[in-house]
């Protein structure tokens, strides 16, 4: 311990730690601490230097001096302690990150872990001085700042020197570069109030006050338990029921003006052919219903298994498509993909319906392999790319894969038979509800095909069906995609593959392998159990890389997309209609787009934003951030602006039949009460901020919510509102 | 690019203190600060002239094959019976008198023909006519590659091949940063900008770079950061305002908390990322404040509204202290799977109307040979159509041709001489061009013309000085031609 030193008093033991548990009574009984420890880095006696050393081998001791000088592109060994490892955590658990002069942001690949010394749990955590994704080159030489992170907590940030430069001192002493590990506070409000707001972030449209004392009252794994079981839709918000769209539509509702003469009921078309209540019942579902993490499970799935309204162009279809997404929100990945492989909605965007042994159609066969279950390189179960001896990623596939599995998807098409097989047919309106069958058995190819070979793969060949005719070819047509759901099923990549889209489309947009790895093998552990995705969803949300009171990361967290924006400030807001007399009608689409987001009109198969998104001018992946521009980023501005000053009035063009706005009276009471404003600002902190607002951002709110006279108590509160939901600060969710 | 980069660094960055670089850093204003150190030590000067590129994505995957097509009946090359007797089926080919004819230097004149949409519509006479008058060229089979490639080495196994074939976002992604052995995350035209904002655009009031179609790839550079705004239906003074303020001191307190809040909590990249966006807007608002609307009607398409708001800003060129400039617009659904006759005809008149209308816009404001449009898309679509009846399409494929309209030099084709002696391809299922083999085969053009040959040609004419080209092309070195001459002389 002479060489090195550590704030003794942030190490806390777990003995320490289990007195502290026993003595707080006021939480739910089941509640364990959600907060992990953060992570100290150790530096050399008396300086701000990192500890740190050469690590062309495995580094087993603490050294008794740094080394610097390390060559580029070499291996480096810094120091750590105070994290307490979970069985199997390992160094893929751990990032380094590192800073140089120009505040380019590095993440240096961390690529051992080893005990240092037992006595003290220190760690050594060995990584290699280059960009992870290559973005940015490392300065040649110099003093760089570097920090470790560990479950979305980021250490202390020391110096450490690269490169032939001659010694400058101890560069970070007194100068405000030095920055102390920000230590997670346990008490926001109440003592885990922090994380149980940031937890319904993730699982919910938005925390609001009733709900975050629900869970207080019965803790987060009764509340998942709860959530489980609760009916969906929720009874005041039930799925639109319009008829299916016929072939040809009644002059009378078709949005347009025949013979001289408008449709009667001008929300006929829209109303029946349109997106519109599709729209509309989501948002009032997502405001009102109790099915909360259903209905945020099937958002998630609906930016993979992607249908557009650009295309399907009538509620009735997206209904029964969104039945499908939230039916398997919690159930078997396998089912979800014959369900969805059969969907009418899908198989008339991706064109599956249209496919047949004469014309093939690759469209579904494509992306059913890349979008919606393996993608196009061969993943390790921790979700990160293998590649070959020359450093290439593995490809999946080839487009000899995608031809056999275009050929074997031939002959589908809507349910038009019997009513016994099909039971919502209804003659002149194409059925794009129950499953497609096989219609006409002359276009299904019966050659054989070829599937995916991949490390353990079994089936992968399909024998031809020669000579087959009639319930022969509609009988080997079943059979045949099943064996080849099930080789896609079966593929290594799935786990991590659909593990690593849920985590980042509910929690944070950069999780680390291990993290990622935690989920995969909860996804295979339940590859036959009918409520998979609830045992991975569970997993995911009480993750300990999820929960904590705060996270201090620089990657951690994602970006609010526009919906989720919106839903957010509409849960804890008590949005109502435009008078605040009833419920608001969900009319929001104009309000999303000139953020570049509408529900249920992705531009693309590809979803609102791609799955890899580099932010200019930075060396990180964040896919929101792809509807972040000048922009859309004045747009956020703006929308926010009318939300909270206006409200989204009545509007005959716009379809607005009673409006939203948001209901800020408690606020506006607190405010009254301590025109201080300190109060307010504490509400909002826990509110909105769970906690993590800075005292600087407090200050320049308060400061700018004060100028509004005290007699306006309504105005401070919405200035208040309009600033931190506007701030960057809120927009990312963390 | 990696080495310059840093040249770059070691010039401009050693004069700062560590603690003078606030979050501001990133700021396009500073760093063209910086950037001018570099243009003090180069010889160039600051051009006097004006000159823009300007990108069409055709998002999807353009179906070259209706786009430009053979009427002649010559047997020395594929012909109008060749291109019908495969397309035909489901009624995929596009009848013969229907095309819009043009006689083809290149191909000893022989005669080709336009999609039929590209001739006078409701708002223009289309871009055909810019046949005519020399202003449009063609560059054909154009597609992502390492290296140039033949059909037997497409078909080795470890020969260098461009990754994610016939996958939609990963070669739309390479025909935008330019390099298809591995991903990289800048665009070609962010590193052109990258390389010519400090020596052309000195003391310019935005960036050199502006997307009005969102945030994307090309537009990337290292030190350059694109402006993005909406289309024309907002004009250029209210598309970056941020509403609800006036210059009351009650409401000037609000902005400066709503302005200072983005210099706080920076130690979250998250937060610093979207904080220095919405910087960049509230600086460049201040520019855009006024402006002059252009003198041509536009069609009020989408990309009729995109290709409006760029020539607003043409307009606004000298307020702007710009004269060089590289502009990103797109026009979505050319994925025609199926129902492609009807989608494709409709997408081919939007895209050839506002073409046209910019091109008479440029026209009147007297710089019709110094702004370049010209066209990119995912891929090609294969010869073959896709399911049956209306509802044909055409599935992915690879080599395309591609359309540029302003500054070229003659109305030709131009593209690297393929099996056939020419750069059009030969349409055999199997045959020499196609990279499918076997029965199966279906026409999928193996490109004999790189991305880069195509970008470097009108990065040449934008002022890129051949010594840099490898910066903003790094694969450029694995193919002959850098100037492929459809462009005019710099």
């Amino acid at each position: 311990m002479k060489n090195y030193r550590y704030r003794s008093t942030l190490f806390l033991s777990p003995i320490f730690l289990a007195i502290t548990l026993l003595a707080i009574p006021s939480i739910a009984q089941n509640e364990e601490n959600p907060n992990s420890p953060t992570p100290v880095l150790l530096s050399t006696t008396g300086s701000s230097r990192a500890l740190a050393t050469d690590a062309t081998k495995p580094v087993n001791v603490v050294p008794t001096a740094s080394t610097s000088n390390f060559p580029l592109n070499g291996k480096a060994a810094v120091f750590v302690t105070n994290v307490r490892l979970m069985k199997g955590e390992d160094y893929t658990a751990f990032r380094v990150y590192a800073e140089d002069g120009l505040r380019h942001l590095y993440r240096f690949p961390v690529v051992g872990l080893k005990i240092a010394d037992k006595e003290n749990q220190i760690y050594a955590i060995t990584f290699e001085l280059r960009d992870e994704l290559g973005v940015w080159e490392v300065p040649a030489s110099g003093d760089i700042f570097v920090s470790v992170a560990w479950r979305g907590l980021q250490s202390n940030r020391l110096a450490l020197r690269i490169g032939k430069s001659s010694d400058s001192g101890d560069p970070l002493k007194g100068s405000s570069q030095y920055k102390d590990a920000q230590i997670a506070p346990e008490n926001v409000g109440d003592r885990y109030s922090g994380d149980r707001v940031r937890f319904l972030e993730q699982a919910t449209f938005g925390p609001s006050p009733a709900l975050d004392l629900r869970v207080r009252r019965i803790g987060i794994k009764s509340w998942l338990n709860e959530q489980f079981e609760i009916p969906y839709p929720s009874s005041g918000t039930p799925y639109p029921n319009f008829p299916l769209r016929p072939t040809t539509l009644p002059l009378t509702c078709n949005g347009q003006i025949d013979n001289g003469e408008p449709d009667p009921d001008p929300f006929c078309y829209p109303n029946n052919y349109t997106q519109y209540p599709v729209q509309n019942w989501f948002y009032r579902e997502a405001f009102y219903g109790d099915a909360q993490l259903r209905h945020r499970v099937a958002w998630a799935l609906g930016q993979l298994w992607v249908i557009s309204g650009t295309d399907i162009q009538q509620s009735s279809h997206m209904v029964a498509y969104h039945k499908i997404l939230s039916r398997n929100a919690f159930g078997n990945w396998r089912t979800l993909m014959k369900e969805m492989t059969l969907s009418p909605g899908m198989g008339d965007y991706l064109d599956m319906r249209e496919s047949t042994r004469f014309y093939f159609n690759e469209n579904f066969a494509r992306e059913v392999l890349q979008l919606f279950n393996i993608g196009l390189v061969m993943l390790n179960p921790d979700g990160t790319v293998q590649t070959d001896q020359q450093n290439n990623p593995i490809p999946t596939y080839d487009q000899r894969v995608v031809g056999n599995f275009t050929s074997l998807l031939t002959g589908w098409n809507n349910c038009e038979a019997s009513l016994a097989l099909c039971p919502n047919r209804s003659p002149g309106s194409p059925n794009f509800i129950d499953p497609m069958i096989i219609t006409n058995t002359n276009n299904h190819d019966l050659s054989a095909k070829t599937l995916l070979a991949y490390p353990g793969s079994t089936t992968t060949n399909v024998p031809a069906c020669e000579g087959c005719t009639g319930t022969a070819v509609t009988t080997y047509a079943n059979n045949s995609l099943n064996q080849a759901l099930d080789n896609i099923y079966n593929h290594p990549n799935v786990a991590p593959f659909i593990s690593k889209f849920l985590i980042e489309q509910l929690v944070t947009g950069d999780p680390t392998p291990a993290y990622v790895g935690r989920i995969s093998a909860v996804f295979n552990a339940n590859r036959t159990n009918p409520s998979q995705l609830k045992e991975v969803v569970k997993a995911i949300l009480l993750d300990p890389e999820a929960r904590g009171n705060v996270k201090t990361e620089p990657r951690y967290g994602k970006l609010r997309e526009p919906v989720l924006l919106l839903t957010n400030l509409a849960r804890q807001f008590d949005a109502r209609s435009f008078d605040r007399t009833e419920q608001s009608d969900g009319v929001l689409t104009a309000e999303t787009s000139p953020m570049g987001q509408v529900a249920f009109m992705q531009p693309s198969v590809f979803n609102f934003y791609p799955p890899q998104y580099i932010v200019p001018g930075t060396s990180f992946n964040g896919p929101e951030y792809a509807l972040y521009t000048t922009g859309t980023a004045v747009s956020r501005i703006n929308f926010i602006n009318t939300l909270v000053f206006n409200g989204v009035p009545v509007n005959a063009e716009r379809r607005v039949t009673v409006g939203t706005s948001l209901g800020l009276a408690d606020l506006q009471s607190i405010i009254a009460a301590d025109p201080g404003g300190n109060d307010l600002m504490d509400v909002l902190n826990i509110r909105l901020m769970h906690g993590t607002m800075s005292d600087q951002m407090r200050a320049t709110i308060l400061n700018a919510v004060l100028t509004v006279p005290a007699s306006d108590p309504l105005l401070r509160a919405k200035r208040a509102v309009y600033l931190v939901a506007t701030s960057s600060q809120y927009q990312v969710q963390r | 690019m990696k080495k310059n980069r840093r040249e770059f660094l070691k010039r401009s960055g050693c004069a700062l203190g560590m603690a003078a670089l606030g979050s501001q850093f990133r700021h396009f204003g500073l760093m063209s600060a910086l950037a001018q150190k570099v243009a003090d030590d180069s010889p160039s000067s600051v051009p006097t002239d004006y000159r823009a590129l300007v990108c069409i994505f055709m998002n999807g995957g353009n179906d070259g094959n209706n786009t430009i097509v053979p009427l002649h009946s010559s047997t020395s090359l594929s012909n109008f019976n060749d291109y019908y007797a495969l397309r035909n089926p489901f009624n995929l080919a596009l009848t013969q008198n229907t095309l819009l004819p043009f006689a083809v230097p290149r191909m000893g004149n022989l005669t080709y023909g336009f999609h039929p949409a590209m001739g006078a519509g409701a708002f223009s006479n289309g871009l055909y006519e810019l046949w005519g008058q020399n202003r449009m060229a063609v560059v054909a089979n154009v597609g992502t590659l390492v290296k140039p490639t033949t059909k037997a080495q497409y078909n080795e196994f470890s020969y260098p091949k461009p990754y994610g074939l016939y996958s939609h976002l990963d070669q739309a992604l390479q025909y935008q940063s330019a390099r298809s052995d591995h991903q990289i995350f800048s665009g070609w035209g962010g590193r052109l900008a990258d390389q010519r904002t400090a020596p052309d655009n000195p003391g310019a009031l935005v960036p050199m770079i502006t997307s009005i179609a969102g945030a994307q790839l090309f537009t990337a550079g290292q030190t350059t950061l694109p402006m993005a705004i909406g289309p024309a239906t907002i004009g250029l003074d209210q598309v970056l305002k941020p509403q609800g303020y006036d210059e009351t001191p009650d409401s000037q307190a609000q902005l400066a908390a709503l302005n200072a809040l983005r210099s706080q909590d920076l130690s979250s990249e998250l937060i610093a990322a979207a904080s220095h966006v919405t910087d960049q807007a509230i600086t460049l608002n201040n520019s855009l404040q006024s402006y002059q609307e252009v003198s041509v009607q536009f069609p009020p398409s989408g990309i009729g509204n995109q290709l409006k708001q760029v020539a607003r800003l043409i307009k606004k060129r000298t307020d702007l202290n710009v004269r060089r400039q590289i502009f990103f617009v797109q026009i979505n659904g050319f994925d025609t799977h199926r129902q492609q006759m009807s989608t494709h005809n409709s997408l081919m008149s939007q895209t050839s109307q506002a073409m046209r209308c910019f091109y008479d816009e440029m026209t009147a404001q007297g710089i019709a040979d110094k702004v370049t449009q010209f066209t990119i898309s995912d891929f090609g679509r294969t010869l073959n159509p896709a399911g049956t009846g209306s509802s044909a399409g055409s599935d992915h494929a690879w080599g395309n041709h591609h359309i540029v309209v302003g500054g070229v030099s003659s109305a030709d084709f131009y593209g690297i001489n393929g099996t056939n002696g020419t750069p059009f391809p030969t349409f055999t299922y199997d045959g020499p061009d196609d990279a499918d083999t076997g029965t199966g085969a279906r026409g999928r053009w193996i490109p004999t013309t790189a991305v880069e040959q195509y970008a470097a040609t009108l990065a040449r004419w934008f002022g890129l000085p051949d010594s840099a080209l490898p910066s903003v092309f790094p694969n450029i070195g694995n193919f002959t031609s850098t100037n492929l001459g459809f462009m005019s002389a710099p």
